[in-house]
């Protein structure tokens, strides 16, 4: 007697456990087994936390030249070194880091917006509204998001608002265009069938089977979205089309410092070693994301 | 016949989507701030006599805007520059009257083409057998260096990898191959490899994918109950039947490609079309500027078309 109400408590205890493992804690589990995407993962959080902390951290002002300490190598008091006016090398690249994540987030967060509105409305909708909102993503999937930004960027000028606006509206057409499938794959899908069949409320439907199964693909789009969005900033820069100087950011950076590689090194070495760095972990990231909730990436 | 109107239908989308794009980024540089008139050398030249004569001024300033079509109604502008595109007639360039923008381009367009057909080539030769590769020795440490170094190539933009070359070429092993200019093969070596890294990553993972799909098929099963050897099945069988739909990956990593010249050649210094590209938005040029958006897009469009092309001549199992 004790012992089957002991088994009942264990059982108890397993069906409760498990539970708790809700899609995204799975996800997690799956993510935690790739280790590079977890070192990129730690490689992103100090990414953000230096944009978040930076002007307090930063140990010099951005914009204030030191003329006595021009194109100097790292020392004790910078230890990045300083450029050919001075500036800490250090401070730079954290205030690069701060308008890289700004730039990045809204654009991405603008795109996205613009995306699964189309989408949803495609999706949902059908008919003519469908079929003009799939002709625009065609469109948009022609010819590279560059371009548009370029142009763009001419329209709208070099701040803050205008790239985040100038990178963010052509970016949509993917988001749309994986929500809408998302939309028409769950309507259509048999768990909503089943779900619905059982008398499930649309309300726990949306919540319970589809949010879950939204959340990953977004996650995962999304990991993809900010280091394209952090290329387009830096290629901007390159063309001479990005953030207007003196606000640091890499693309800045980087394009001076192939400007006089040959007498200053290490202009390039932090700046591009970091951009390099901060991309390829967001592309772990993503990656691991990938293969932790995406539904074929069970492998 | 088939084929015919397929390409036709394209050709007519293609046109159409050109059209937009003209018609929009015109439309835009129309209105952006600054514009021609504000930006210009000879703005800035006629800019005291506004103090001292003004009636002069806006005498000479009227005169120009006529003579570039600017004082027209947008519309008749836009059919202008439509017109002028799709005969192919250029017209001259603003910020250098003199300067015909075909000649400009006779001499531009070519070096970033060979870049792109350049990388585009050397991506599918270096990535095909990386992929295979992979994909032969799957979930072992060479198939996890190997995805993990075309994942690296593919996150890191060809413009950081184009200073660390100049950096590692111009500084740390100098006189090897040169960093700027162009003219020889030498000047080609360095750019073209920035371009191709991304591709190759894309490429070598894509045909790691289709192999291993390829490889589980029945047909194959079927080959090695016959009794078909290792090798010939893999290749024969195998990666013959994959290598066409990498031929789908080609069409977008032209595109990717095409964009990233603009920045490797301002990098390397390379006259491409990328500076003249620079040139003409920095200083809204608009003939300059609009001729580069026509030619960059139906450069893309047309690869596209001629990808699909090739792709159902390859593969019966398509139909146009």
């Amino acid at each position: 007697m004790a012992s089957t109400a002991a088994a009942a408590r264990t059982e108890l205890a397993v069906k409760k456990k498990s539970k708790n493992r809700s899609p995204l804690y799975q996800g997690w589990k799956r993510f935690k087994r790739h280790r590079l995407a977890v070192i990129g993962l730690v490689w992103v959080s100090l990414f953000f936390i230096a944009g978040v902390i930076g002007p307090w951290v930063a140990p010099y002002d951005y914009r204030v030249g030191d003329f006595l300490a021009i194109n100097q190598g790292p020392s004790l008091k910078h230890i990045f070194g300083t450029d050919n006016v001075g500036h800490d090398m250090f401070s730079q690249i954290l205030y690069s880091v701060r308008s890289a994540l700004i730039i990045a987030l809204g654009a991405t967060l603008v795109s996205f917006v613009i995306g699964i509105v189309l989408g949803l409305w495609a999706g949902l909708r059908g008919g003519i509204a469908d079929v003009i909102i799939m002709r625009a993503v065609d469109f948009m999937m022609t010819l590279p998001g560059f371009l548009f930004a370029l142009i763009l960027v001419i329209l709208l000028g070099r701040g803050y608002w205008s790239l985040i606006l100038a990178i963010g509206i052509p970016g949509w057409a993917g988001y749309a265009r994986l929500v809408r499938s998302l939309v028409l794959g769950m309507r259509n899908g048999e768990m909503v069938e089943a779900a619905t069949a059982l008398g499930a409320s649309q309300a726990h439907i949306a919540r319970r089977y589809m949010l879950p199964n939204v959340v990953g693909s977004m996650g995962v789009a999304l990991a993809f979205g900010i280091p394209g969005d952090l290329v387009q900033i830096a290629g901007l820069s390159i063309f001479g089309m990005g953030l207007q100087p003196p606000i640091p950011s890499f693309g800045n950076m980087i394009a001076q410092a192939s400007d006089n590689i040959l007498g200053f090194p290490w202009l390039l070495y932090f700046p591009a070693g970091i951009f390099a760095l901060t991309l390829l972990s967001f592309l772990f990231v993503a990656d691991g994301l990938q293969e932790a909730f995406s539904p074929k990436g069970g492998n | 016949m088939a084929v015919a109107r397929f390409i036709a239908k394209r050709l007519v989308q293609i046109i159409i989507t050109l059209i937009l794009v003209i018609s929009a980024s015109y439309i835009m540089m129309y209105y952006s701030p600054g514009g021609f008139m504000n930006s210009s050398i000879m703005a800035t030249a006629l800019a005291p006599l506004q103090g001292q004569n003004p009636v002069l001024y806006h005498q000479v300033m009227d005169q120009f805007e006529s003579r570039y079509g600017l004082n027209l109604p947008l519309w008749q502008q836009i059919l202008k520059y439509l017109w002028h595109e799709f005969s192919f007639d250029f017209g001259n360039s603003m910020q250098n009257p003199s300067l015909h923008i075909s000649a400009q381009l006779k001499q531009t367009l070519p070096v970033s083409a060979l870049l792109a057909f350049g990388s585009v080539v050397l991506s599918v030769v270096i990535g095909v057998p990386l992929g295979i590769i992979a994909a032969l020795k799957r979930n072992t440490w060479i198939d996890y260096v190997v995805s993990t170094v075309s994942l690296a190539g593919q996150a890191i933009p060809a413009f950081v990898l184009a200073v660390i070359m100049v950096l590692l070429f111009g500084v740390v092993f100098q006189g090897i191959l040169p960093v700027t200019g162009w003219g020889s093969w030498k000047e080609m070596v360095l750019p073209v490899i920035c371009l191709a890294a991304g591709n190759v990553g894309v490429v070598a993972r894509y045909m790691r994918g289709s192999l291993i799909e390829t490889l589980r098929q029945d047909y194959i099963r079927t080959a090695k109950a016959k009794g078909v050897k290792y090798w010939p099945l893999v290749f024969k069988h195998g990666v013959k039947n994959s290598l066409t739909a990498m031929i789908t990956v080609i069409g977008p990593q032209f595109a990717f490609t095409v964009m990233g010249t603009i920045w490797v050649e301002q990098i390397f210094a390379i006259p491409g079309l990328g500076q003249v590209m620079q040139s003409a938005f920095t200083s809204f040029d608009y003939p300059l500027a609009i001729t580069s958006v026509f030619l960059l897009g139906s450069m893309i469009m047309l690869m596209n078309l001629l990808v699909d092309i090739v792709y159902a001549l390859i593969d019966p199992r398509v139909k146009l």
